[in-house]
C-alpha cells in the first residue's frame, strides 16, 4: 500500500496510479482516425529524404530520370509508394478534419464519428485510384 | 493584440498555430500542383527522353521553383512541430528526448540545404 500522506508533495506526482494496459481500451473510431493521423505523420516524416532523393534523381539527367523510372517500376517499389500514398492521403484528409474541428466545425460526438467514417472511406478510395494509376 | 496575445499570454499557441497555417499552404499548394499536372500532364511521352525533357520544362520556371521551395519549408516547419510533440509523448528520459530531438533538428536544417540547392540548380 502506498501512503502518499507520507510523501512529499513533489513526490505524489510519480506515485499517481496509471492505467496504460492498452488491451482494456477499446479505440473508438475517432481515435483510430486521431492515431494514424499520428502514425502516418511519423511514416511520412521518415520518407521524406527518400522522396527528396527521388525528386533530385528525376531533375538531375536524362539517364539518372531514365534509371528512377525503371527503379519506380518494379512491383515491390510500387507497393511501398501505394503504403505510402497511405500515409499521404490519411494524414491529409484526417488533417483537414482535425482543422475543420478546430475552427469548430462537425465536433457533436455524432458528426465527429461520422466524419471519421467518410475521411477513412476517403482515404480508401484515393489509395485505390492511386494503386490504379501507377499500376 | 492578437500578436500580444500568441507572444507574451499564451506561447505555445503560437507553435500551435504555426502548424495549422504551414498545413494550410502545404494543402493549397499539393492540390494546386495535382491539378497543374494533370492539365500539362508532364511525363508519359512515346520516349523517355521527351518525357524527361517535359519534366524539366515544368519543374523549371522561377514560380515553380520557389514556391516549391515554399512549400518544403512549410512542411520542414510542420514536421519539426510535429515529431516534437510525438518525442515529447513517448520519450521520457529527457537526455535521450534532446538528443533524438536535435538529430531531428540536424535533419530537417540538412533537408533545407539540400533542397534550395536542387531547386537552385534546376
Amino acid at each position: 500500500m502506498i501512503k502518499l500522506g507520507d510523501k512529499k508533495l513533489g513526490d505524489k506526482k510519480k506515485l499517481r496510479p496509471k492505467n496504460l494496459n492498452l488491451f482494456t481500451i477499446r479505440l473508438p473510431i475517432n481515435a483510430v482516425v486521431s492515431i494514424l493521423h499520428r502514425a502516418s505523420g511519423v511514416g511520412l516524416f521518415l520518407a521524406l529524404p527518400l522522396f527528396i532523393l527521388a525528386f533530385k534523381t528525376s531533375l538531375d539527367s536524362p539517364n539518372h530520370y531514365f534509371l528512377l523510372s525503371n527503379i519506380l517500376n518494379t512491383w515491390y517499389i510500387k507497393l511501398m509508394l501505394i503504403a505510402l500514398s497511405w500515409a499521404f492521403f490519411h494524414h491529409f484528409f484526417a488533417g483537414i478534419r482535425h482543422l475543420l474541428q478546430d475552427i469548430h466545425w462537425m465536433t457533436s460526438l455524432q458528426k465527429a464519428r461520422f466524419s471519421s467514417r467518410f475521411v477513412l472511406w476517403l482515404v480508401g478510395f484515393s489509395v485505390c485510384v492511386f494503386a490504379w494509376i501507377i499500376w | 493584440m492578437f500578436i500580444q496575445l500568441l507572444t507574451h499570454k499564451y506561447p505555445g499557441m503560437r507553435l500551435w498555430l504555426s502548424q495549422r497555417l504551414t498545413a494550410v499552404v502545404m494543402a493549397i499548394y499539393i492540390v494546386s500542383l495535382i491539378i497543374l499536372l494533370l492539365i500539362t500532364q508532364p511525363f508519359g511521352y512515346a520516349t523517355w527522353q521527351e518525357s524527361y525533357a517535359a519534366w524539366y520544362a515544368f519543374a523549371s520556371p522561377v514560380w515553380f521553383r520557389l514556391s516549391t521551395l515554399v512549400f518544403f519549408m512549410c512542411l520542414l516547419m510542420h514536421a519539426w512541430l510535429g515529431v516534437a510533440d510525438v518525442l515529447k509523448d513517448y520519450v521520457f528520459n529527457k537526455t535521450l528526448r534532446a538528443y533524438m530531438q536535435m538529430a531531428v533538428d540536424i535533419a530537417l536544417v540538412v533537408y533545407l540545404f539540400w533542397l534550395v540547392y536542387i531547386l537552385w540548380n534546376v
